[in-house]
Parts: structure tokens; C-alpha cells; sequence
């Protein structure tokens, strides 16, 4: 088991934002959560890692560490690539003076192959493309090994070959981490490549959940409006 | 059936004075649990010397320039105007005395603050606020760490340093600015001047001055970085933000001064 989430219920300010969502991920495996903008999907993510309190609900987890992937990479701007991705073991109260420059170096220099981008540790992230400061947050998320990765809207801001290298690289982290991801994504192409399964929100609820086959085959109202895009539908924006 | 009532402009006033005061209690609330939360990560000392050496050389190498000329000058203002009526009045053995005093136990430190606030103050709390409004302090958040430990201590800890040196130095810099204006304006000598500055200074002064701007180092950082992390809405918080953090520190230094000044010299 991944991560199971039961009955999770979030409102800010009276307003319910989540009402009554749960879903499952198993190890390994994907899920996307889709859905209009505000309609509740980051606000999982956070919930999940623990940046925002739930209001009533479980979230349980196979424990181990959680790694968020944020939407415009939040690489940290005065730290240079090296002390980004080895931010966590060197400043981690628990893992602090645990590895030796040597050991980090060596870390850091697999995390960077395993995404692409080796021999970049000196840069700093205002001198990397947007795809590439995209890649080094992944590399940042994966250094402590976690159990579970969350992805928020990694594909947003990026060229469509950009999009399918991140997306590729989503699948790649999957397979050698053995991680449960979840994945919120407003782009198609995003759940074709990269989903096991997809959960679609809307209004704080789940309207949708099945497989990326069954999102477009489906003939429910709110399906078929996603796929098509449609303006007209049950689904109407804010 | 519902009844609406105009507002009328006594309302309005009372209830911008209202959400004046909950923004009040809010901003202090934020602040004192950020200073508590500080403190409570001193026990692990979550940082490094090369850290507080890179936030020390900020403070000073950006600051000192700047704080110097303002003290310099506020010096050499008041020496012009004092110093040339002093001396005509039989005064001028007094004149060292008077700018000294004025300068270690006011002037210096004040001026100091002010230009710290203006310089590193602002800069501090726009530069952590910009990390939380680019989700760089959730991502620290989420790698678990401590992101007041980690951001808060370095800062908060070279500028409670850094400031008594700034201070030292200004009052060093006011005192000489003082001799040289006097010497222009009135013909005091130099000897005369500096003659007088021990008649009314004494280590009392420099223990209250020192022990000042350590306090004024550790309210302004805080209080910038408090306001920096409690920075919310994108670039708009940014601004709101860091001039939070310079209103705060401007009232909180002069509310510390008048504490001081109470205190040690009433």
C-alpha cells in the first residue's frame, strides 16, 4: 500500500474545498487528479505532505518520506544546484553531518543522471531553462529516497516537448523508485502518458475514477466535457 | 424579509479603526510565535559559522557606508548649530561633552537603527517573503526542515552581532564628525574638544549602548523576517510584506529606546 485517503473533508474560511474524497494509490504506481482550476486539486497534495491541516478525514501512508514536486520547481534561488538537491541531507535535523561533501557529491551526481542533467552542480537556477529547473526540483524531491512523490502541475509553463520529457521522466522516477506518485495535471497528454489511474474534482468532489482508458471512453456528462474541452457542460467555471 | 441600513461615515471609520486593530494583534501575534519559534531552535543551533559570516558581511559591508553618513552628517549638523553659539556663550569645554553624549546614547544607535531597517531590514523581509509567495519556504517545509530555524537564525543571530559593531563604529564616526564641524565653525581645537567628551561619558553610557543596539539587532531582524514569512497573495504580499517590516521596526525601536532611556537614565 501506497497511500489511502478516506473521507478527507478541507474548508477555508467556511467554504468546503474538499468534501468527502478517497482514493487509493499502491506502490509504484500513478494517479493523476484532475479538475478546474480551484477546485481542490493542489490542496490534496498539501493535505498529503503536510503543508496544510485537514479538517476531518485519514490519510495513511506507508510511511517513509514524502517528496512534493511543486508547481514552478521552487528551486531555492540563492542556493546553486549542488546544495539544492543535497539541501535536505544537509540541513535535515536528523541527517545533518551524516554524509561527507564526497557522499553528497556522489549523491547528487546520481540524482542529476537519473534525470538528465549531469554536470550542472555549480549552476544556479536562474540559469536553467524552465524544463531543466523543472528536473532539478525532481532530482531534489527523489535524493531522500521517499516512498511517495507528489507533482504539482509539473508540465505547467512548458513547451509540448518539454512536457513529454517530464512526463517521461515522471514514468522513469516511478520505475526506479518504486514510489506511489500522484500527479495533478489539467493536460491530457500528461494522464496518456503517465497515469495507472485518474480522479477527477469538481466543486470538492470526486466526479470521477478509473483508468486513463475509462476517462475517455466514458459517457458520463463530466468526463466526456473534460476530454472535449468543452465550455458547455455540468461543469461550469468560477 | 431582510432590511439593509446605509452605513453611515461614523460606521465606516469604526470598522476601518477595527480591522486596523485586528491586523495589529494579528501582525504582533505572527511575530511573537516566530520569536518563540526561533528561540526553541536555538537549542540545536540550526546553522553554520560560514552562514552567519555570509548574513554578517550583509549586514555590514551593505550597511555600513550608508549608516555612517547618516550618523556622520546628523553629527556634523548638530555640531554646526551648537557649537558656534556654545562657544560664544563660554560654553565651548562643553561642546566634546554634549555631541558625545548625544551620540553614544542616542543619536548613533537611533540613526543606526533606522538605516539597518531601511537597508537590511527591508531587504530581509522582502527576500523571505519572495521565497513564500514562490513556494520556496513550503518546499523547505516539505524536505523537513525547519524554515524558521533555518532562515531565521543565521539573520537573526549575525544581526544581533553585527549591530553593536555598526553602532561602535557610527559613534566613533559621529564623535570625529562633531570635532572636525566644531573646529570649522568656531575655532574649537581638537584638544579642547575631545577633552570634554570624558567629562560627562562614561562606561555607563557604552555598556547602555552596546546593550541597545544588541537589542535593537535582534527586534529589527526578527521582526523583518516575521514579516517576511507571514508574506501571503504574490507580489502584492512581497510589498505589503517588507513595509510591514519597516513600520514595525521603526515604532518597535523607538518604543526599545524609550524603555532604555527609562530605564537607565531616568
Amino acid at each position: 500500500m501506497g497511500i489511502e485517503v478516506k473521507n478527507l473533508v478541507k474548508s477555508f474560511d467556511k467554504k468546503i474545498i474538499l468534501d468527502d474524497i478517497s482514493f487509493k494509490v499502491d506502490d509504484g504506481k500513478i494517479l493523476s487528479i484532475v479538475g478546474f482550476s480551484g477546485s481542490g486539486k493542489s490542496t490534496v497534495l498539501k493535505l498529503i505532505s503536510g503543508l496544510l491541516e485537514k479538517d476531518s478525514g485519514d490519510i495513511i501512508t506507508t510511511g517513509g518520506d514524502i517528496a512534493m514536486v511543486f508547481q514552478y520547481s521552487a528551486l531555492f534561488d540563492s542556493l546553486n544546484v549542488f546544495d539544492n538537491i543535497s539541501f535536505a541531507l544537509q540541513e535535515r535535523k536528523d541527517l545533518r553531518g551524516k554524509y561527507t561533501r564526497k557522499e553528497l557529491e556522489k549523491i547528487v551526481a546520481e540524482k542529476l543522471e537519473l534525470v538528465g542533467l549531469s554536470g550542472i552542480e555549480e549552476k544556479f537556477p536562474s540559469e536553467l531553462s524552465g524544463g531543466m529547473q523543472k528536473r532539478v526540483s525532481f532530482a531534489r524531491a527523489i535524493v531522500t529516497e521517499p516512498k511517495i512523490i507528489l507533482y504539482d502541475e509539473p508540465t505547467a509553463g512548458l513547451d509540448p516537448i518539454s512536457s513529454t520529457l517530464i512526463e517521461d521522466y515522471i514514468v522513469r522516477l516511478k520505475n526506479e523508485t518504486h514510489a506511489a506518485s500522484i500527479v495533478v495535471t489539467h493536460q491530457m497528454s500528461t494522464i496518456r502518458r503517465t497515469a495507472d489511474s485518474v480522479l477527477m474534482l469538481y466543486n470538492g468532489h470526486a466526479v470521477f475514477q478509473g483508468t486513463p482508458e475509462e476517462l475517455c471512453r466514458e459517457e458520463t456528462p463530466y468526463t466526456r466535457q473534460f476530454v472535449e474541452a468543452a465550455i458547455d457542460g455540468p461543469m461550469k467555471m468560477n | 424579509m431582510r432590511v439593509y441600513y446605509k452605513a453611515t461615515y461614523t460606521y465606516k471609520i469604526y470598522r476601518s479603526l477595527e480591522s486596523e486593530f485586528r491586523n495589529f494583534v494579528s501582525t504582533l501575534g505572527e511575530i511573537v510565535a516566530y520569536g518563540i519559534e526561533f528561540l526553541r531552535g536555538l537549542r540545536d543551533f540550526p546553522t553554520t559559522f560560514t552562514e552567519i559570516m555570509n548574513q554578517s558581511s550583509r549586514f555590514a559591508i551593505s550597511s555600513l557606508p550608508i549608516t555612517l553618513s547618516i550618523v556622520g552628517m546628523t553629527s556634523i549638523i548638530v555640531a554646526m548649530q551648537v557649537a558656534g553659539e556654545m562657544v560664544k556663550q563660554g560654553g565651548g569645554n562643553y561642546v566634546g561633552m554634549l555631541i558625545s553624549i548625544l551620540m553614544v546614547r542616542e543619536e548613533a544607535v537611533i540613526m543606526s537603527g533606522f538605516a539597518i531597517i531601511s537597508m537590511i531590514g527591508s531587504s530581509l523581509a522582502s527576500e523571505i517573503a519572495t521565497m513564500k509567495v514562490t513556494e520556496q519556504i513550503d518546499a523547505i517545509s516539505v524536505l523537513h526542515v525547519n524554515p524558521v530555524h533555518y532562515l531565521f537564525t543565521p539573520r537573526v543571530v549575525a544581526g544581533t552581532i553585527m549591530m553593536p559593531i555598526v553602532v561602535v563604529i557610527a559613534s566613533a564616526v559621529g564623535i570625529l564628525g562633531g570635532a572636525i564641524a566644531s573646529n570649522i565653525v568656531s575655532g574649537l581645537s581638537y584638544k579642547a574638544f575631545f577633552d570634554s567628551v570624558w567629562f560627562g561619558l562614561n562606561m555607563h553610557d557604552l555598556n547602555v549602548c552596546i546593550m541597545k543596539s544588541v537589542a535593537f539587532g535582534f527586534v529589527i531582524t526578527l521582526i523583518s523576517c516575521s514579516c517576511g514569512m507571514a508574506a501571503r497573495d504574490g507580489a502584492k504580499g512581497v510589498g505589503i510584506a517588507t513595509t510591514k517590516a519597516v513600520v514595525w521596526s521603526f515604532v518597535a525601536i523607538v518604543i526599545l529606546d524609550l524603555i532604555f532611556a527609562a530605564a537607565f537614565f531616568y
